[in-house]
């Protein structure tokens, strides 16, 4: 078949996609339609409500009764205040009207909502033990408590009001402005009297000037805003297609009518992305030219002094910036839609791939972020920061270029795993029966240990956030180490009858595996450290904490060194390693057959088991060293002195001042490190998984 | 047979899935035959004897583990596409989009099978007069009856005019008078030279049908003939008995074969 025919059944696939959404009514009517009208009808409502609000905030006339033993004072400046709010012509709200109650309990009036606020006119002592109380708390402010102790002793006002009332908090609001008002006109007027030059007014006078333009000020804004809209447009509205495009087809029994045709898999998932583009965009652009619409016809403002000055060639970079977008959202809905079974697993998966795929687009509203930074090889948050500094008329087009490249990379390799789940064999014949859910058992553990994991993970994390600091560190490695991640392993072991000699890979190492790990572990540690200097320096710079953590671990000088030894080197070392390399790379390994993706998934989730986002890469480093020495010699005891040894390097010798706290390796270490780790490495390859006495055949070991 | 005149060629096919209880599956392990124009060829065999394994192989919906299969010389692992372009794929689980009306479903299909498109009109023409669908043409497959639908589906199966057509349990689900219709469908297609691999685990269909039999079973053809040839051999006169004793010796147990490999519906 000639090029032209094929290239006819890409548009035949893409023509009918089409043509099969827009009759189905009801998902237009829902996708399309419904935002156009309830866009707008939230934001009339919305307006409503609020202008009504105000309304009824200016027309209540406020209650308030005066109390405690200086009410009489507290009443005079009250009824000052109630007649500056009512009289001051220089207001920009309508005033409102206060009167005043005198109810038996007043605070008890409060509370029931019977008053809005209620004052409490204290004594000079009151206010100075109150005083004392306050600032017996807050130590730290010792200068300035000696200086007020030495000054007399004044009375003060003290305003009761309900927080959660509307009218009570405007109450309050209104009343503290004008008793602050009548303060500053009292202490103008002593200053004046004592013979203070000039007016008050004048005093000490501010003026902002921004040297931004209006049209860098509104840029910068919308810069923020355009990349998680577009990405949110997009998502919402090109999931319409993606869920139909491929769960659908399978739902419906067509997905084998499709994949027995002369139609290609590439042209199927190439058409149906097309459509997933199209889709989105077309939302997209439906809800902007409606957004605009509505600007026009008045219905909503923009604010004062709003413009936009975005050049031909910004406008072009954009574009270019955004085409590696709309691929990525499209090929990961498509994806999504490719590895479920159903609509309603579809649905499932939807949510946690729409808020992760939404994050990082907020990447340009973090403070004080540049594209020439680490961020720039982050996909869709590289594209985000971008694409502000655009708006704002900065172009790095080296680092744009990057923010691109990253972007559409992620969307070629999803596009990919698309074409694989047309293929994937399990998700065809999904209704093939399916022995592991029959027999159970270890069977199932594979299948289900990315999900025990992430259980695991959940627990870690909110003991973490939750009790870290009761527990303090000692507390925090116990129960991490051994509760959480070997009391979880043990249940585990037990719930799917997994044989423990293998699950926990306990097998005798070839004896030279020892020596082995006395040469890798120092060397990798030097070696990582090394790698992260260089990085820095010509690279990237690496954020300052990431070095700071990769280099110092988290020692606490209140330990005492058999505590850090057994704490941080001796428990993590055994419960680590049999929680990550035994039974997670045990349940890994059934799913994952290509060994270095293994070796980098195992690094990858032990990462993320440590809280802190700077500490990830660089115990997934170790996380992957760790998978391939167990790989390679086939039991678990090597790693153990490994993770053992490598904690230790980087606490003790600081801790013995051995060696200085900013010590750093020196980057020309870098080469024999590397040297040593992978003689080390081929060692431990040359002993081999077989050990002394281990049976030679073990299932589930293929290449 | 003469070999020249060979449309669908398999040699030694195996497909082993992986399951992570028993290991290694061999769902079809390692079978080999081939056919010719103008015949109907019967993949005879109980649920999970490999039938429908050995079609997706074909049809190249799976990937064989070993061995090769090859539809008009294109071999299924290096052509696929050209291999099912020159296929037609009919089964219980081909269904036909719900919101394509039948008219479209067939230019549809016959499109993206690279049917010549200047003349796919002409041709949809000739599919709509030749299954009587006139009528409903022009409403949605999804208000059609499953009669109807399944009218539409044959058409579309053969809409492009490929010279191998693959039915795998296409009574499955059927009424009578459509299982007949059905039957009837094939026997015209097979007279007008097509050559016809037809899966099924009923008896009568078979034995009325097909003009040579392959019975599987685990995954093996344990025997492939004509119906007289199996007779002969066997020196019994029904199918079905024919099927179980080959069943029955391959199992060397008496009667354990049919009961391990599932249910089973006999035909009379």
């Amino acid at each position: 078949m000639s090029g032209a025919t094929k290239q006819s059944a890409l548009g035949t696939l893409f023509r009918y996609e089409i043509k099969m959404l827009l009759r189905d009514t009801r998902t237009i009517l829902i996708a399309i339609v419904a935002p156009l009208v309830i866009f707008p009808a939230y934001i009339l409502i919305l307006g409503y409500v609020e202008s009504r609000e105000q309304e009824a905030l200016e027309e209540t006339t406020y209650t308030y009764a005066v109390l405690g033993t200086e009410s009489e004072w507290a009443a005079e400046l009250v009824l000052a205040a109630v007649a500056r709010e009512s009289s001051d012509p220089d207001t920009s709200s309508a005033p409102v009207t206060f009167e005043r109650r005198s109810p038996e309990e007043p605070l008890a009036d409060l509370e029931a909502g019977e008053l809005h606020v209620v004052v409490e006119g204290l004594s000079a002592v009151e206010w100075d033990s109150v005083r004392a109380e306050t600032e017996s708390e807050q130590s730290d402010s010792t200068e300035d408590r000696a200086d007020a102790s030495q000054q007399p002793s004044v009375p003060a006002v003290r305003i009761h009001f309900r927080a959660e009332s509307d009218f009570s908090r405007e109450a309050r609001n209104r009343l503290t402005e004008r008793l602050r008002e009548i303060r500053a006109s009292k202490r103008d007027s002593v200053y004046q009297a004592a013979g203070f030059p000039i007016a008050m007014e004048r005093v000490a006078q501010v003026e902002e000037v921004s040297v931004a333009t209006a049209a860098k000020e509104a840029g910068a804004l919308l810069g923020i805003a355009l990349t998680p809209v577009l990405v949110l447009l997009m998502l919402s509205g090109g999931s319409i297609v993606a869920v139909d495009a491929i769960s659908g087809e399978k739902e419906r029994g067509t997905l084998e009518t499709l994949l027995t045709t002369a139609a290609s898999r590439t042209e199927i998932v190439r058409a149906k992305m097309l459509a997933v583009v199209a889709v989105g965009l077309t939302v997209a652009v439906i809800n902007v030219a409606n957004l605009l619409l509505y600007l026009v016809v008045g219905l909503l403002d923009l604010p004062a002094n709003f413009a936009v000055e975005v050049g031909i060639w910004e406008l072009f970079l954009l574009l270019v910036l955004f085409v590696p977008v709309t691929l990525l959202v499209s090929s990961a809905l498509l994806l999504l839609s490719g590895a479920s079974k159903s609509y309603k697993e579809y649905q499932v998966y939807f949510f946690p791939v729409f808020l992760v795929f939404l994050i990082p687009t907020f990447a340009a509203s973090l403070p004080g972020i540049e594209l020439r930074s680490i961020i720039s090889f982050v996909p869709l948050a590289g594209v985000a920061v971008a694409t502000r500094e655009i708006m704002i008329g900065v172009t790095d087009l080296l680092f744009i270029f990057i923010a691109f490249l990253t972007t559409g990379g992620l969307a070629a390799w999803l596009t990919h795993l698309t074409q694989q789940t047309l293929s994937n064999e399990k998700l065809i014949s999904g209704s093939d029966l399916d022995e592991a859910d029959l027999t159970g058992g270890a069977a199932l553990f594979p299948r289900h240990v990315i999900r025990l994991f992430l259980g695991m993970w959940v627990v870690f994390f909110v003991v973490s956030l939750w009790f870290g600091e009761d527990l303090g560190i000692r507390g925090q490695v116990a129960v991490n180490v051994v509760v959480i991640f070997f009391g979880g392993c043990l249940l585990i072991v037990r719930r799917y009858g997994l044989n423990a000699v293998d699950a926990f890979g306990l097998r005798i190492p070839h004896p030279t595996a020892w020596l082995a790990v006395i040469i890798g572990a120092p060397s990798a540690l030097i070696l990582a450290v090394g790698l992260g200097e260089l990085m820095n320096r010509y690279v990237l710079p690496v954020p300052e904490r990431m070095l700071e953590s990769f280099g110092q671990s988290l020692a606490p000088p209140d330990m005492t060194l058999w505590q850090l030894v057994f704490f941080l080197t001796i428990l993590p070392g055994i419960f680590e390693e049999l929680t990550f390399r035994g039974v997670l790379l045990y349940g890994l390994k059934e799913r994952i057959r290509r060994r270095w993706l293994l070796a980098l998934v195992v690094g990858l989730i032990f990462g993320l088991f440590h809280v802190s986002l700077f500490r990830i890469v660089p115990t997934a480093l170790l996380g992957f060293v760790l998978t391939v020495v167990v790989l390679f010699s086939g039991s678990i005891y090597p790693a153990m002195l490994w993770h053992a040894l490598n904690n230790a390097i980087g606490i003790i010798p600081f801790r013995l001042k051995i060696l200085p706290a900013d010590f750093e390796p020196s980057a020309w270490w870098t080469l024999p490190a590397a040297i040593g780790l992978a003689v080390s490495l081929w060692i431990l390859w040359r002993g081999g998984t077989d050990g002394s006495k281990r049976a030679t055949s073990h299932s589930g070991r293929g290449a | 047979m003469n070999t020249s005149d060979t449309t669908v060629s398999v040699a030694d096919l195996k497909k082993t899935f992986f399951d992570e209880s028993r290991g290694e599956v061999k769902a079809v392990d390692g079978i080999t035959f081939s056919c010719v124009p103008g015949e109907v060829f019967g993949l005879l065999g109980a649920n999970g004897a490999g039938k429908t394994t050995t079609l997706r192989m074909l049809s190249t919906v799976l990937k064989p583990t070993e061995g090769s299969a090859s539809v008009m010389g294109h071999d299924v692992l290096n052509e696929p596409e050209a291999t099912r372009e020159n296929l037609g794929f009919y089964s219980a689980s081909t269904s036909l989009y719900p919101r394509l009306t039948g008219r479209e479903t067939l230019e549809f299909f016959a499109r993206i099978n690279h049917y010549p498109p200047e003349k796919v009109a002409k041709r949809v023409g000739k599919m709509v007069a030749r299954f009587g669908i006139e009528e409903y043409m022009n409403a949605r497959v999804e208000k059609l009856s499953s009669g109807m639908k399944q009218k539409v589906s044959i058409a579309r199966t053969v809409v492009h005019d490929p010279p191998v057509l693959i039915f795998d349990e296409p009574t499955v689900g059927l009424d009578v008078l459509n299982a007949i219709e059905m039957v009837k469908v094939i026997r015209q297609l097979r007279d007008e030279g097509k050559t016809i691999i037809f899966s099924s685990h009923i008896m009568s269909e078979v034995e009325k049908l097909c003009d040579r039999i392959a019975i599987l079973h685990r995954g093996r053809i344990l025997a492939l003939g004509t119906l007289e040839s199996l007779r002969q051999a066997t020196s019994l006169h029904y199918l079905e008995d024919i099927f179980v004793h080959y069943v029955t010796e391959a199992e060397g147990v008496e009667g354990a074969g049919i009961g391990a490999t599932g249910e089973f519906e006999a035909s009379k």
